[in-house]
């Protein structure tokens, strides 16, 4: 190995229909380093790991590896020249064991019938998962891994394959602070061992704490690469979203009009007796854990989720809610925490996933006025500024930041005066964060009640009025904005 | 509000679509346009306004039939009932159909009424009670069988007025009653998927039902609707089948589900549902019918028929999807 | 749990009403029959026969409807065999695939008779028609119809059924007779008359007036071919025959719509099978054990004949 460098990518570029999603992007990767890649979502960041990857083939440019010129044209052909990817949502076979996932594609075999040597198979999983300090019997099925352990087996996997380089894609985006520990110091160990990580995330305490070199991205052209020495965040985000920002919350002082909805002893499958009114022009943190059952409660108010028990009142009237359309009828709205799941028609176009829930609006006695609906979804596609070649462009297509939009049009559209927002943030880059932030403190101001669930306390604190902290689906504490603190929060989340 | 400012708005949009971005989009028509010179090259007798009538009275019943079913598949569900329902609805009209009985509308309205009827049973079981659609189409499948040969006595039920022998053999200012049915569904239907709140629901709840739920809509009454289209289409095309062949036969539409759902799935309807449009089906539908036609022309033995079919719909859906 | 009850009453209801059904009483003769196809005109008349001599005669008759294939229609007979009948009545599915049937019932000592066509395995009696008989006497009428000379085009049925292999042997003996017949096009309409319709349109399409007669080897298709002709008006030029003689064929013959088709003898040969059944039963010395009943030409001269019956 003479070359200082392990991969090296010359001005990549690759464009899709309506739009150059890389502009002559050059790269260079060195061993025993983390590089980490940062940039808006729609950046170019995934078309470049797809390309690195053998998923997609670059229009322009070329990748050397050691100095020899490659073309991936698989991932099969990536992962054999030694490049591996742990993907942001994980793609196991949940019904395998570890060991099977470990060497999918990959097995042991005996040398005459090619059938598979099981104990081989799981004595080399069983070492590889020790050097990774983990603590897991290799024959668990993978569905009953917690997201962290199913990413050591994705590394393990990677180590397997002989990788030298290994890109992570928003690693520690489903983990606890203490995961993260573990993962930061496996990092170091593949360090040590000569091996590159690719380093993709949006969380800045955590780029500066394990990167040693950084490339900034935007709008498809590489901007800068950096040691991370050199630079400061203030900086970076500056780069990232190529204009100074001075601070992302803008949250001014409000006095909170009347109670607009209040719920009393509401019971629920995950939840118990909670008890909280919200005013209008108020924003009410919801903290909690993962899993405690604060996602569950809002479900359950906007008709997703089966109420057991309790009441629910709007504007001092009882309701009842059993499905999304009452919730709707009392104009409540709900910015989901799973946005593939509830929130967007993929295959859908921009224009129908907006209009989707006001068709009744855009209606000709019995037929759709689809004039009005163009408009009303370009007005929804101006106003929040979703990035989009044009309002028919699908939804698959747009950065998670964008899809977000979507649904907030959506729930704006609606003239929802009680609007949840669950994890509105989740995976979503740092110019679309603080549009949404300001957003959120606009409709707080025009008189909206707001509901904010976060994991991200930064955003809790910067934005909530009040705060409930919930754990194993009780209310276990409220605190105005004056008492919040990180420390108070966790204190009442963890017990 | 006005975040205009903030940073660089929506990206250029592309000026002109390329080749393959036509292609893709048009590439059913392609493809059919391309079997239609295959034929005129190799049979004179193909491209001749008679016979290109004659195709489209051919193709009416799959065409009414696919386009039904088209509903369903699009919200993500499957309907296998069809060819039953078929044969059950035509004999059921046929029964009321004996010259100097009932007149025309009598037995007009049995058969649809039978074929609502059996699409809101398979709605309701698929809805309420939460079993596949496979499965509950399945049963329909057999259990409207069992029904026609019950009702018929498995003999074929003949004897049928001259003005219910009009729907399937008769002419409208020269165009064969069948092709103007069909011309009236493809229209009907295009403007309800296209033009309606409940169309653009149907491709929401097969895009994603969770989420369609979650914006306000009653998914299973758009469920229902779509099978209770299907069946109700179903039942127009036993009409006009049973009064095409005058007579109404227990074991008539056999596997015709089978021809219907291959012009959906030929018209770029995906199975699993979300997209899809009529005016593809429509292509799948003449397409499957152009190659029936086209292989009896040229007296292509049933055996070699039956390969040349396969490959031919294989080839042209493989022309469609490569782009 | 609704949904439990709703389920499980539906399924008790149903085996109640199949237990219900089974049930065999003292001292009475009980015949099984398994048929080809109960969604066959055919076959279903020949069900009605038997079922008639049977109720004529204090038989308890048990009929099931092998749907086509011979794999079920040996589960049938293993099923009679089990509720211990007194006689089977086959009517087979196929040539070889439905042998097993024959050899099962025999095995177990009860006496077993084709009706209609044959197995490979020989049955205790057989009670039918030769189907060659069928297209040779329908051949021989549309040859003599257009004077033993003209284009001719064939509807078969399934593709390697007995039936259809028999049937286009019968004709094609016919045909080799007279050298000035041309077959111009054979191709199937899978007996059904929806696709007949269909195939003779395109052949119009394709040879229009070049047409002399056609054959179609069953009714059902013979109709379809029919309308397709009147359609365009063309019927009054083309000799059309076809096999089976079902109601619709014999009206049209009256009418003079059809030249002609062959009378099979269901109910001949569905008495015959319950009268062979009744003497294997009471172990009484058969003087032949192959009855084969003819098959007649129905023309407008004898319909009137055969609409009576």
């Amino acid at each position: 190995m003479n070359q200082p460098y392990l991969l090296k990518a010359e001005n990549i570029s690759k464009s899709f229909p309506g739009v150059k999603a890389l502009d002559k992007v050059n790269l260079t990767i060195e061993g025993g380093k983390v590089h980490t890649i940062i940039g808006e979502n729609g950046a170019g960041k995934s078309t470049l790991m797809k390309i690195l990857m053998g998923m997609l083939l670059p229009d322009e440019g070329e990748i050397l590896y050691k100095g020899e010129k490659v073309k991936f044209t698989s991932v099969q052909e990536a992962i054999k020249t030694g490049v591996s990817m742990i993907h942001q949502e994980l793609l196991p076979f949940p019904e395998l064991s570890i060991a099977e996932n470990i060497f999918m594609g990959n097995e042991p075999t005996s040398r005459i019938l090619g059938w598979i040597n099981k104990k081989e198979m799981n004595k080399n999983a069983a070492l590889l998962m020790n050097k990774l300090g983990a603590n897991v019997e290799v024959t668990t099925a993978m569905k009953e891994l917690s997201i962290a352990e199913m990413q050591m087996v994705e590394i393990a996997k990677a180590i397997s394959n002989q990788s030298e380089i290994i890109i992570m894609d928003e690693p520690t985006s489903a983990l606890s602070n203490r995961e993260i520990d573990i993962l930061f110091g496996i990092i170091e160990e593949l360090k040590q061992q000569g091996i590159a990580i690719i380093y993709i995330s949006h969380k800045m305490d955590e780029i500066f704490k394990i990167s040693d070199t950084i490339t900034v991205m935007r709008d498809g052209k590489h901007i800068t690469t950096c040691e991370i020495t050199e630079i400061d965040q203030k900086k970076l985000i500056s780069l990232i979203v190529g204009r100074e920002i001075n601070s992302i919350f803008d949250k001014k002082e409000t006095t909170p009009g009347e109670v607009i909805l209040s719920v009393s002893e509401l019971t629920g499958l995950k939840f118990k007796d909670i008890n909280f009114n919200v005013r209008k022009g108020e924003i009410l943190g919801i903290a909690g854990l993962m899993g405690s059952g604060r996602t569950e409660i809002v479900n359950s108010i906007y008709g997703l989720e089966e109420i057991v028990k309790g009441t629910i009142f709007i504007n001092g009237k009882k309701v009842k809610i059993r499905s999304p359309k009452d919730a709707i009828k009392n104009s409540i709205g709900l910015v989901s925490e799973d946005r593939k799941k509830y929130g967007l028609v993929l295959g859908s176009s921009v224009k129908h996933n907006i209009s989707l829930s006001i068709l009744e609006k855009c209606k000709n006695g019995l037929f759709l006025n689809l004039k009005k609906e163009n408009e009303m979804a370009d007005a929804q596609i101006n106003k929040l500024n979703i990035k989009t070649t044009s309002s028919d462009q699908l939804v698959n297509n747009l950065s998670g930041g964008n899809q977000q939009k979507i649904i907030i049009a959506k729930v704006l559209l609606n003239d929802a005066d009680i609007i949840i927002f669950d994890e509105p943030t989740r995976g979503i880059d740092i110019g679309a964060k603080s549009e949404i932030y300001k957003l959120m403190t606009q409709l707080a101001n025009e008189g909206k009640a707001l509901i904010l669930i976060s994991s991200e306390l930064p955003e809790i604190l910067g934005l909530s009025d009040r705060v409930l902290v919930i754990r194993e689906g009780e209310i276990r504490a409220e605190l105005s904005q004056v008492e919040a603190t990180q420390e108070l929060i966790m204190k009442h989340a963890m017990a | 509000m006005n975040f205009k400012n903030l940073l660089p708005t929506r990206l250029p949009a592309e000026n002109s679509p390329s080749i393959a971005m036509y292609f893709k989009q048009y590439g059913i028509f392609i493809a059919f346009v391309f079997i239609c010179i295959l034929l005129t090259i190799a049979t004179p007798n193909f491209l001749t306004l008679q016979n290109m009538v004659m195709v489209l009275r051919q193709i009416s019943i799959n065409g009414i039939l696919a386009i039904g079913v088209t509903f369903v598949i699009i919200s993500g569900g499957i309907d296998l009932s069809l060819g039953s329902v078929v044969a059950l609805t035509g004999v059921a009209a046929a029964s009321f159909a004996h010259p100097g009985t009932h007149g025309l509308f009598v037995p007009l309205l049995v058969g649809l009424l039978i074929g609502v009827t059996i699409g809101t049973i398979n709605g309701l079981i698929i809805t309420k009670g939460k079993v596949a659609a496979f499965i509950v189409t399945l049963g329909m499948m057999t259990i409207a069988r069992g029904l026609a040969l019950v009702v018929s006595d498995g003999r074929p039920v003949s004897n049928l007025s001259d003005s219910f022998n009009f729907i399937g053999g008769g002419e409208f200012l020269n165009i064969p009653i069948p092709i103007l049915l069909f011309g009236a569904v493809i229209l009907i239907s295009s403007i309800i998927l296209k033009y309606t709140k409940t169309g653009r629901y149907v491709y929401a709840v097969g895009g994603n039902e969770n989420a369609a739920k979650a914006s306000g809509i009653n998914v299973n009454s758009i469920k229902l609707f779509t099978y209770i289209i299907c069946s109700g289409l179903a039942g127009l095309a036993g009409i006009v089948l049973a009064s095409r062949i005058t007579t109404g036969q227990p074991n008539a539409g056999v596997a015709y589900e089978l021809d219907a759902i291959a012009a959906v799935v030929i018209g770029g309807t995906s199975l699993s549902g979300g997209s899809g449009k009529i005016i593809g089906t429509v292509v799948g539908a003449l397409i499957i019918g152009v190659i029936n036609n086209g292989l009896d022309l040229l007296n292509i033995t049933s055996y070699s028929q039956q390969i040349i079919k396969g490959l031919i719909i294989v080839g042209a859906v493989l022309l469609d999807r490569k782009n | 749990m609704k949904k439990i009850k709703l389920g499980s009453l539906l399924l008790i209801f149903v085996i109640w009403i199949l237990a219900g059904c089974n049930r065999k009483q003292k001292n009475e003769i009980v015949i099984g029959a398994s048929m080809l196809s109960l969604q066959a005109e055919f076959v279903v008349n020949v069900k009605d026969a038997m079922e008639a001599r049977a109720k004529e005669k204090n038989i308890k008759l048990i009929v099931t409807d092998a749907q086509l294939t011979a794999e079920k229609q040996v589960q049938q007979i293993e099923t009679f065999i089990s509720q211990k009948v007194d006689a089977i009545i086959l009517n087979p599915c196929e040539v070889e695939a439905s042998s097993p049937a024959v050899d099962k019932a025999r095995a177990a000592g009860i006496p077993i008779i084709n009706v209609n066509s044959e197995t490979k395995s020989a049955a205790d009696a057989f009670v039918g028609s030769r189907d060659e008989e069928a297209g040779e006497i329908a051949m021989e009428q549309l040859a003599k119809s257009i004077n033993y000379s003209g284009n001719i085009v064939i509807m078969d049925g399934n593709m390697g059924q007995a039936a259809q292999i028999k049937r286009s042997k019968g004709a094609m003996n016919v045909v080799a007779k007279y050298p000035n017949l041309k077959i111009i096009a054979e191709q199937t309409a899978q007996w059904d008359r929806a696709k007949a319709m269909t195939l003779m349109e395109n052949w119009i399409q394709s040879y229009g007036s070049k047409i002399n007669a056609v054959f179609a080897q069953n009714d059902e298709m013979g109709m379809g071919a029919l309308k397709a002709l009147e359609q365009v008006n063309m019927k009054s030029k083309i000799v059309l025959v076809s096999v089976d003689a079902i109601a619709d064929a014999l009206q049209a013959v009256k009418a003079g719509r059809l030249n002609a088709t062959v009378y099979q003898d269901a109910k001949g040969q569905g008495e015959g099978a319950i009268d062979l059944a009744l003497k294997l039963i009471k172990k009484e010395k058969l003087d032949k054990n192959e009855t084969f009943i003819p098959f007649k030409l129905v023309t407008i001269e004898n319909v009137n004949d055969f609409l009576k019956k």
